[in-house]
């Protein structure tokens, strides 16, 4: 089952797409090192890397680094700036 | 009686209207205590755009709310943002507290507008007439936010 992942506003921008799609690769078991992974496949992926980054983790705010699986989504978020 | 209204929607904010629904509504509340955010008037700003993560925005508000009533003990507490696109001068959030006494309602209004902040995932997008840019957040955001919790750390310790 794959993992969705999704990067949200600024980082949209920076990824030039909404979301990858693709099937965990084996020996990745948590964020950070999904992180490091997307930075192999593409250097745009080091703004993901930056201390401000917030995770959506499955529709609920989660801690750097998070445990993943196959079938979760996980979202990249900039700092939120509402209000 | 206490209750927690959350609402984040596209449509436009009528503050004068919430808060009329709250004032006189509740005869053991002395306070009622809000804040209305607009749009600002800046140089080069057409609109303003807010995104927010669907579901877990509600749910990270109405967390920032039942936080807020527990602290102050409110009878009220409400939260209305807008997402989309915005004109200059038009309300992009409301937030009120209802309590017993003046200082916890307006306490409460501080803490739920600068928890919000830096808490709940919504993206403001600035648009010009030379292009649009994402807004970034501001260390004097997080200041405000970790001033409250500072505050309730100390309380409880």
């Amino acid at each position: 089952m794959p993992i969705t992942i999704r990067y949200m506003a600024a980082l949209r921008d920076r990824m030039g797409k909404s979301e990858d799609v693709m099937e965990l690769p084996s020996g990745i078991t948590d964020s950070d090192a999904l992180t490091a992974h997307l930075q192999d496949l593409d250097p745009a992926a080091h703004a993901l890397a930056h201390p401000s980054i917030r995770l959506i983790l499955n529709d609920a705010i989660a801690p750097r680094p998070s445990p993943i699986r196959s079938g979760d989504t996980l979202a990249f978020c900039p700092p939120f700036t509402g209000g | 009686m206490t209750g927690i209204s959350i609402t984040v929607s596209h449509e436009k904010i009528r503050a004068g209207a919430l808060l009329d629904q709250l004032t006189g509504a509740d005869p053991e509340c002395g306070g009622v205590a809000s804040f209305t955010g607009q749009v600002r008037l800046e140089p080069g700003l057409v609109a303003l755009e807010l995104e927010h993560y669907p579901a877990v925005t509600e749910n990270a508000l109405q967390a920032i709310a039942e936080t807020a009533t527990r602290q102050w003990s409110l009878h009220q507490a409400v939260i209305h943002h807008r997402v989309g696109r915005m004109e200059i001068g038009e309300t992009l959030v409301f937030v009120a507290a209802t309590a017993p006494h003046r200082r916890e309602a307006l306490d409460a209004v501080g803490y739920m507008i600068d928890l919000l902040k830096t808490e709940a995932p919504f993206w403001k997008q600035v648009h010009t007439k030379d292009g649009s840019h994402w807004v970034e957040a501001r260390d004097t955001d997080r200041e405000a936010a970790n001033y409250w919790t500072d505050q309730m750390t100390s309380e409880d310790a």
